[in-house]
């Protein structure tokens, strides 16, 4: 995308409100950590399901399907949140190597977790299966929270 | 007696010198520290949701508190051992961040939470099959909140002058 799209969306009203206050980026920035608590913390509680280390007394097809609609609450708060604190400084992320590295990791976690990851807790997999599945799911979540913690420091 | 010469002396060990002056040390346990609040705070937040009738209401109560309560548990040690190591890498600062301050005396309530709530809530919690409490409902609330303000608060010290 051309770097004037980045610039635009730097002096957007909302861009303008996050540099605006003090306290904005630090309050949208814990939101945007409860959104991941919420849904990276329910996804890794079927991961370890999968792997057959945690919640033993459902099948991980139960657990996703009940912890489904807080998954995708809390990824629906990080998608507000996560946009509003790139426009504060858009141009700056936009050519920062974490914050690249990172939306890579995003968009290949979330491709695997409505692809292979829903098709591992539904079918029942054969058991290797379900933890390469839980396994490949924890790390790309992992490399998520990893890549967003670095942006800060390079 | 001041703290600051302890502090201080702290601040000079080498551990604290390489966490806060290394490139990568201090991320990486940054990093570290917030896995864990997502693994476990996911947990604790999913119990909450069971507490409040809101989620996994097809399994009961008990299988829920006592299925999370060992990786709680752990989780718990994770966070608090990786926030100490970050706080031991600036202790100075953090003796002048309010919000540090605030988050420790929340940090505080989470330990009262549990004990006032451990008889009637997370320690019994087949009680809690035949139905929900105002107890139950309550820890939980009160739970989310702190859990909320541990993390708006640990947001802020770093933006404390």
């Amino acid at each position: 995308m051309p770097v004037s799209f980045f610039e635009w969306l730097a002096n957007s009203p909302w861009a303008n409100a996050m540099n605006g206050p003090e306290w904005a980026f630090p309050v949208v920035q814990s939101l945007h950590f409860m959104g991941f608590a919420l849904s990276i913390g329910t996804i890794a509680m079927v991961d370890l399901r999968l792997l057959g280390i945690a919640m033993r007394r459902q099948t991980a097809a139960e657990l996703a399907h009940d912890l489904n609609r807080w998954t995708w609450i809390g990824i629906a708060v990080m998608s507000i949140t996560g946009p509003l604190m790139f426009s504060a400084d858009a141009v700056r992320y936009h050519y920062n190597p974490s914050f690249q590295f990172k939306m890579i990791c995003l968009m290949l976690a979330l491709l695997f977790h409505v692809t292979l990851h829903r098709r591992a807790v539904r079918s029942g997999a054969s058991p290797l299966l379900a933890k390469l599945a839980g396994g490949v799911s924890l790390a790309l979540w992992t490399a998520v929270v990893a890549g967003g913690r670095m942006i800060a420091f390079v | 007696m001041s703290v600051i010469p302890i502090l201080e002396w702290i601040e000079s060990t080498d551990l604290s010198t390489a966490i806060r002056e290394g490139a990568l040390l201090y991320p990486i346990i940054g990093g570290f520290h917030l896995l864990a609040i997502a693994l476990f705070g996911g947990m604790v937040v999913a119990t909450d949701l069971r507490l409040l009738g809101w989620a996994m209401q097809r399994r009961a109560v008990s299988d829920i508190v006592e299925q999370t309560r060992g990786w709680k548990r752990a989780g718990f040690v994770l966070v608090v051992a990786s926030g100490l190591l970050l706080a031991g890498a600036e202790p100075l600062k953090l003796y002048r961040s309010p919000s540090f301050w605030v988050k420790m005396a929340l940090f505080a309530l989470v330990g009262v939470h549990a004990l006032v709530f451990r008889g009637t809530v997370y320690g019994n919690p087949q009680r809690l099959d035949k139905g929900l409490t105002v107890e139950a409902k309550l820890a939980a609330v009160l739970s989310l909140l702190l859990w909320a303000g541990l993390i708006v608060t640990g947001r802020l010290i770093a933006f404390d002058a």
